[in-house]
């Protein structure tokens, strides 16, 4: 006798004749519970006619097993498996355009439920946000430590060798070649432009006020660690440098 | 059973589930087909066919009124041109005095984008200020990975554009002074989108304000909200007459495909401008409206719609969708179909992707080299700006010369000019600035105030 392919469904869900679920109902309910928590979701859910546009139009449609249509209909019609099986895989596809959300003549946007999805996918620390995320660890790292998303660093030939050997088309170093700009804000080469130092700070507060210090533990702890540790020297920095200002004023 | 497969176009459809089936349509009967769909959904009406359409500025009005908020405005010192949006609601544009809300991909990837657009602003004497106190507006991120929240989204737009509101103090001028400029089409997609959850959420703004209040960015202990976000290339539009006098170079030869920017146009669609002699209103105006005033032929294209495949996350980790959407979708049927020059956006994305993915293409067969330029860049070219030295057009992996040469722009002349001037700057020598550097720094380490003279 042999056995039957595992599908994606049976790997996540489990069989849908046997009645044990790898995953437990009061989990998917939890994880229901939390995309419609967020006040966007009766923005961005308005109903839904099964008519397509979303996905006729959709770019990432043509080259995945994606479809807007099909997540609009899991969370229409509350369909707990096929959400958390949608959320393994097909949630990452989204090109997030907002294409869907333009053309829907119901005014959903299935892009905005689609970062509903990874928002609760990341908290609830799914090992496939995890495994997706890990080559963006780059531009996180970047943001949340410096308030960039992008250094002229990240753009190397390494690091992008399908653009082209030469990252500039004249052979110059970096440093040279962004001192050649002539705006000064962007004479750096770690930093898009030039970030003041109080306004990493603030950005840090809020960072931690919003939860995301948290979701980045959750998705990749030793990134957390590294962004920790620079976000506190900065702050000492700022200390610092706040209390040189105070002696200085106080001088005068 | 019947593939998903049209063999005669070579594609292969998903996403559409086991029940899906070919129709078999016959070359001639899908040309009809398409034909009739065209002339009724490639229109502006398909997106304006919606029942459920708001202003969110009404709102934002009424809140101002209870004393919950406090609007930064749009006022008679920006020296405001009005247009029209989606619906032909007016949108007010402000023309001087702006704070340039830097895009982070276009400052680390393509400088000559936000250079150009400063080199632009000299020409025409406006005002404006470029300073380090400024955060990206973390969409990129936020689209790509998840990371973040629309708590996080709100309190980075209030706190930047708090900012530009104060800004101004720095050079001894008054607060509101100077208005934001959002260079990004994803942060003003995305600044829009926070904006009307703001309208509409109470414990949104209760939550926010809580934040603003502790990094001290509240005006007279409210939230402060922008009448208008506005984009570059809004300015552009509104400017696109006063840029067409400086022209000093034809442009009537070059054949320019447009590639309108998702989420400048499809992220609340409703403020996006549209000009009835614009492409007769059915494409949205801005980038169209500059490249006509400049003289160049815009060609429409049968994928203008598409998204170039940029992607977010897609752009780092699913190149292969990246690159394979932006060489068949939009850059070969530029070249193949729209005979196209050029290919011009008004996206940071966007032109990193339609320029980096071509050279690639050479691996497919695909071999294409079509010139992707900014708006501005293209409008400072052909208005004498250096190709090197403000374009930055060395950045670019697609081939910018092909374009200068039909432009009659010697450009290996302007590329040794631009090498002698690295090396003048790599023995210590001055380097060139479009303002005083001075300037950039408002508050906190480095700060050295200076007064700048109101020059109303």
């Amino acid at each position: 006798m042999t056995t039957a392919t595992t599908t994606r469904v049976q790997t996540f869900i489990g069989d849908p004749i046997s009645e044990e679920t790898p995953v437990p109902r009061a989990e998917l309910e939890e994880i229901f519970a939390d995309i419609q928590a967020d006040f966007r979701y009766d923005h961005e859910l308005n109903g839904c006619l099964n008519c397509g546009i979303c996905t006729a139009t959709c770019p990432a449609a043509h080259y995945y097993d994606f479809s807007p249509r099909e997540i609009v209909q899991l969370l229409w019609t509350e369909n707990l498996e096929g959400i958390y099986d949608a959320m393994q895989e097909k949630i990452w596809a989204c090109a997030q355009c907002y294409t869907c959300a333009a053309r829907c003549p119901f005014g959903n946007s299935p892009g905005g439920l689609i970062m509903l999805m990874r928002e609760a996918a990341i908290k609830h620390g799914m090992e496939s946000a995890k495994n997706v995320l890990r080559p963006f660890s780059r531009v996180m790292l970047k943001l949340i430590s410096t308030g960039n998303q992008l250094s002229p660093d990240m753009i190397t030939a390494d690091h992008f060798a399908d653009w082209g050997p030469n990252v500039s088309k004249i052979d110059a170093p970096l440093a040279l070649l962004r001192k050649a700009i002539p705006m000064p804000t962007l004479n750096t080469t770690k930093t898009a432009w030039e970030v003041n130092l109080k306004t990493s700070v603030e950005l840090y507060t809020i960072w931690e006020a919003t939860g995301v210090l948290d979701q980045l533990e959750t998705i990749d702890e030793n990134l957390f660690d590294v962004i920790t540790d620079i976000m506190d020297e900065k702050r000492e920095d700022w200390e610092d440098f706040l209390e040189e200002d105070e002696d200085e004023n106080d001088d005068d | 059973m019947t593939t998903p497969t049209d063999s005669t176009l070579g594609e292969r459809f998903t996403g559409h589930g086991a029940e899906w089936r070919d129709s078999n349509l016959s070359p001639t009967e899908a040309a009809t087909a398409t034909s009739w769909v065209e002339q009724k959904i490639d229109k502006r009406s398909m997106l304006t066919n919606k029942d459920r359409v708001e202003d969110v500025r009404d709102i934002m009005w009424q809140l101002e009124k209870e004393g919950e908020i406090v609007v930064h405005r749009v006022s008679e010192e920006h020296e405001p041109v009005m247009v029209k949006t989606l619906y032909g609601w007016d949108k007010k544009i402000p023309t001087t005095q702006l704070w340039h809300h830097k895009s982070c991909g276009q400052c680390g990837n393509i400088p000559g984008y936000p250079a150009s657009l400063l080199w632009l602003m000299n020409e025409l004497d406006i005002e404006y200020l470029d300073e380090t106190d400024q955060t990206s507006c973390t969409a990129w991120n936020y689209h790509g990975s998840g990371i973040g929240n629309i708590e996080s989204l709100a309190a980075v737009f209030l706190r930047n554009f708090h900012q530009a509101y104060v800004s101004a103090k720095a050079q001894g001028l008054p607060e509101s002074y100077y208005y934001p400029l959002v260079h990004c089409g994803t942060s003003f997609g995305n600044y829009k989108e926070v904006r009307s959850y703001l309208m509409h959420s109470a414990k949104l703004r209760e939550r926010t304000k809580q934040i603003l209040g502790k990094l001290g960015r509240l005006v007279d202990g409210k939230l402060l909200i922008p009448e208008e976000v506005v984009h570059y290339s809004e300015w552009l539009h509104v400017m696109r007459g006063k840029i067409a006098e400086r022209q000093i170079i034809d442009a009537s030869e070059v054949r320019a495909t447009i590639h309108p920017a998702c989420h400048v146009y499809k992220m609340v669609p409703e403020d996006a401008i549209y000009d009835d002699d614009i492409l007769e209103g059915n494409r949205v105006a801005v980038s169209t409206g500059l490249i006509e005033a400049l003289g160049a032929q815009v060609i429409d294209y049968k994928t203008w719609y598409d998204c170039c495949g940029f992607g977010f996350r897609h752009i780092i980790s699913e190149r292969e969708f990246t690159r394979s959407f932006a060489i068949d979708r939009k850059i070969k049927v530029a070249v193949e179909e729209a005979n196209a020059d050029m290919m011009i956006g008004h996206d940071t994305g966007c032109i990193t992707t339609l320029d980096k993915n071509q050279w690639i293409g050479k691996a497919a067969g695909k071999g294409y080299d079509l010139p992707v330029l900014a708006d501005c860049q293209f409008a400072a070219l052909v208005c004498g700006a250096h190709p090197y030295k403000i374009v930055q057009s060395h950045w670019h992996a697609s081939s910018t010369e092909t374009l200068m040469e039909k432009l009659g722009i010697d450009w290996q002349a302007k590329k040794a000019e631009f090498e002698a001037y690295l090396k003048q700057i790599e023995a210590g020598g001055e380097q060139e600035n479009l303002y005083d550097p001075r300037r950039m720094i408002t508050s906190g380490p480095g700060f050295k105030g200076i007064r700048i003279e109101h020059q109303t």
